[in-house]
């Protein structure tokens, strides 16, 4: 068996963090290798160095394309050397339609006068797509309009177009992290169609259904070490779970926690994007974490409850009164705070200072016989600054002058002085340093010990580890499992995650 | 030294200083004297002025209001119109002219909010739908339509200035006191800087974007009505061309004071300007008419760059010293003060 792509004795280090240490990878002439691993075991860093984003540590830096030595770290000899790539984003330009898309990668063919060969461009296209098994696409559409798993199809046709001519290796990153369930199945028809050609794939995932689904061998990263690389037929669910996480864990149902009284907060059938009919209570005081891998609802879940999605169906009740769907000023006169993920798309509001980042939900409370009282809202806002540690050159500083840690606290700050019953967190760390992500775990217990109900979003175990005095795991759209006490640990919340996606699919 | 000076902010006032230097060493007397100080001050500054408002308002909020031109036009026809029949008096016609207008920019924030049209389109439509109204009920002038006891409100003169520019003085500051001083304006400009944020902020938004061009349609009426008081008379050629002077203002203002657009950087700009025009106009005497669309264009380029120049500069600044902790926010929107970014569309 001849190894398309070799890499031995990899590391990469980012201040702070070792993203991989010593990995070692093997892909065989038409297999697909998966590549697996929890959010930071370091198979995104893999991919990247291998796109050339992420140069490797010094040292060692050895790779091969079939026995041909490869410069880790340099895009252009990836490509040059005969790997493919498709991004989980795809790269597609979304208002040019397929033909343009695969031109402008491919280079357009041109005839007299520079003029584009229209034609032949439609015919190279049509027939990519249709040894995709999808000849059926529209070509002439932007590809914004198209289905998901036409976009991923496109992508791929762009990635193999020119493939006899020296490309030896697919790399496809979590193809099917935004594609809905049956876009999904039309995508591993494709794979398959792939595999029986004889194209090497390199397929980066979470779902280890798809593993078992469509892969030969198995590599899996933890903690970025590489902890096994084996053929999936010697290999069970559990067996690979296991190598996943790193512990065995005999699998144990959780009991809810018995709380006496009333609930805060109810969610009762809640659905819309990828949740589908999501039910669960919270009390005073309590953190509840809301676990899953992407796609399972986690990452909807608190834009449904705070307004920032138009729900399908669903009720949230808190305190007796209902917060109505899509109505985030409603929700937020209720009495809910919610600070959104992707924050500079959906948080902060960049062309404007700290001050008024920070008091935007309420300016009225420093609108004193007719006039905004200016003195006032600065000093609240140092106030602000100064509890929550808030690194800026002052009240004044445009919000993108801080970095990413700072604006959070910002956020936080924007949502704790609205004295919510209810605080929706989502993703609260999300690329944020250290230092930082401990400070706002700590403002989440404070806010709790006041007797606020919180419920955090996120992909990062550790933190609802950390946070939460329950944690409710989601797969599908739908709660599989609601954890307390001991059972919230690290590798038993991902085990729940991994383990539920399969039973529920 | 040069950074305390602040040219990024205050580069229109040291433009208009310069101005008045030069033109007073070349020109002296003719420059300086109370007709051209007067002339400048209300002539076409007033038109210009009042349209610069109009524009600032829906701009806070990110939405353009190209119809104001055309808006203008119509407040005066429509006063000229009814006011040259008898069963209207001057004072309600006036009225009536104005609440078509704020009828019109609601016409075109059912558009822009309701059917997701990008105001840039949306208003450019309705002013061209505007412009085909104007030229089917008055092909041709309408002329002594007001009587003079009504055209008296507006061009009596108090203190030598006529009133006109002393309601237009009211306006400005009643824009400045909504913009500055209440929570209405905070939420405008919260819109304009990040539409998804603010709605999740509990605010308004369609509301705000839809009021601020009901109320852009009015303030550009009331520029028409300047003219019933001002000229009196409605020719076809009247209303188009102040659009640019007045967008011109609105951004090179936008570049001065407070790196967003504000009321005081708008008419800073627009005297800087004006001024700058004048002294022009008495140095080449004959043939002058480039000079105004020039003069406009060459400091609007040049103000806005050198605003977005800072802004760049920071970003690379930012980008440089940060690391794993990269900021999220798209840098341009974020730093650059440039009206471009406040006002995405």
């Amino acid at each position: 068996m001849t190894s398309v792509l070799r890499i031995e004795h990899l590391s990469k280090t980012f201040p702070g963090q070792v993203a991989l240490s010593d990995v070692s990878i093997d892909v065989a002439a038409g297999e697909v290798h998966a590549l697996v691993g929890q959010n930071g075991s370091g198979k995104s860093t893999l991919i990247k160095v291998l796109a050339g984003y992420h140069q490797p540590d010094g040292g060692e830096r050895r790779a091969w394309v079939r026995d041909e030595p490869l410069e880790l770290g340099d895009g252009q000899a990836a490509i040059a050397a005969g790997i493919r790539f498709v991004h989980q984003d795809l790269g597609l330009v979304g208002m040019l339609n397929a033909v343009e898309n695969i031109a402008l990668t491919a280079g357009y063919q041109t005839g007299r006068g520079a003029r584009i060969r229209w034609r032949d461009e439609a015919r190279r296209t049509t027939e990519a797509l249709d040894r995709l098994g999808l000849g059926h696409v529209d070509i002439k559409s932007p590809v914004d309009s198209l289905p998901p798993s036409h976009r991923t199809a496109i992508a791929i046709a762009r990635a193999l177009v020119g493939w006899e001519e020296g490309a030896h290796l697919l790399i496809l990153d979590e193809p099917t992290a935004t594609l809905p369930g049956d876009d999904v199945e039309r995508l591993f028809e494709v794979i398959h169609r792939l595999k029986a050609r004889g194209v090497s794939i390199l397929y980066v995932s979470h779902h280890l259904d798809e593993v078992f689904e469509l892969a030969d061998r198995v590599t899996v990263l933890r903690d970025g070490k590489k902890t096994a690389s084996v053929p999936v037929g010697d290999l069970d669910h559990k067996g690979l779970v296991e190598l996943i996480v790193g512990h065995h864990i005999e699998t144990t149902s959780a009991t809810d926690a018995a709380v006496e009284g009333e609930p805060t907060l109810a969610v009762r059938g809640l659905s819309g994007g990828s949740v589908h009919g999501v039910d669960f209570d919270a009390w005073p005081g309590e953190i509840v974490g809301l676990a899953g891998i992407t796609g399972s609802g986690r990452e909807h879940v608190l834009g449904l409850i705070a307004g920032q999605l138009p729900r399908d169906g669903g009720t949230v009740m808190l305190e007796g009164s209902a917060i109505e769907n899509f109505q985030p000023r409603q929700a937020i006169q209720a009495g809910v705070a919610f600070v959104p993920a992707e924050r500079g798309l959906r948080g902060t509001i960049g062309p404007m200072s700290v001050r008024e980042n920070l008091s935007i939900c309420d300016v009225g409370r420093h609108f004193l016989k007719g006039r905004l009282r200016r003195g006032d809202e600065v000093g609240e806002t140092n106030d602000w600054i100064d509890r929550l540690a808030i690194k800026t050159s002052g009240t004044e500083a445009l919000i993108g002058s801080l970095s990413g840690g700072n604006q959070q606290k910002v956020m936080f700050g924007k949502a704790l002085r609205l004295a919510p019953k209810l605080l929706l967190l989502d993703e609260p760390t999300q690329g944020i340093d250290i230092g930082a992500k401990d400070q706002i775990h700590r403002l989440v217990d404070e806010a709790s010990a006041q007797g606020v109900v919180t419920v955090v979003a996120s992909t990062d175990t550790d933190e609802l580890v950390r946070l939460c005095h329950r944690v409710i795991v989601l797969a599908n759209g739908r709660v599989v499992a609601t954890l307390v006490g001991d059972h919230i640990a690290t590798e038993h919340i991902e085990h729940t995650q991994l383990e539920s996606s399969r039973r529920a699919s | 030294m040069i950074q305390r000076l602040r040219f990024d902010k205050y580069s229109a006032l040291y433009l208009w200083a310069l101005f008045m230097v030069f033109f007073t060493a070349t020109k002296g007397g003719t420059f300086l004297s109370w007709t051209s100080f007067k002339l400048v001050l209300t002539d076409p500054a007033a038109y210009t002025g009042a349209l610069a408002l109009a524009f600032l308002v829906p701009l806070a909020t990110g939405t353009y209001d190209l119809a104001i031109g055309a808006n203008m036009s119509m407040a005066l026809v429509i006063s000229a119109h009814l006011a040259s029949t008898d069963k209207t008096s001057d004072v309600a016609a006036m009225f009536i002219a104005l609440g078509a207008c704020g009828i019109a920019g609601f016409v075109s924030g059912f558009f822009v909010v309701k059917l997701r049209v990008n105001s840039f389109i949306a208003t450019l439509g309705m002013s061209q739908v505007i412009t085909a109204f104007i030229q089917l009920t008055s092909s041709q002038s309408i002329n002594s339509a007001f009587s003079d006891g009504y055209r008296d409100i507006g061009r009596r003169e108090l203190f030598g200035l006529p009133l006109f520019m002393y309601y237009l003085a009211i306006l400005a500051i009643i824009v400045w006191y909504v913009f500055e001083h209440t929570p209405v304006g905070r939420h405008m400009f919260a819109t304009g800087g990040n539409p998804e944020a603010a709605r999740l902020a509990g605010l308004r938004t369609d509301r705000l974007v839809w009021g601020s061009l009901v109320a852009s349609g009015m303030i550009a009426g009331f520029a028409g009505i300047i003219a019933t008081w001002k000229v009196g008379n409605y020719a076809a050629t009247f209303g188009p061309g102040f659009l640019f002077p007045a967008i011109a203002a609105v951004f090179f203002g936008a570049s001065q004071l407070k790196g967003r657009p504000n009321v005081w950087g708008t008419f800073i700009a627009l005297y800087a300007l004006a001024w700058g025009i004048k002294g022009l106009q008495l140095t080449f005497i004959s043939n002058t008419r480039w000079i105004e669309p020039l003069f406009q264009g060459v400091s609007l380029l040049a103000a806005v760059s050198l605003a977005s120049h800072q802004g760049i500069v920071k970003i690379r600044k930012r980008k440089g010293g940060a690391d794993g902790d990269a900021p999220s926010t798209p840098a341009i929107s974020a730093d650059a003060p440039t009206p471009a970014a406040q006002a995405t569309v």
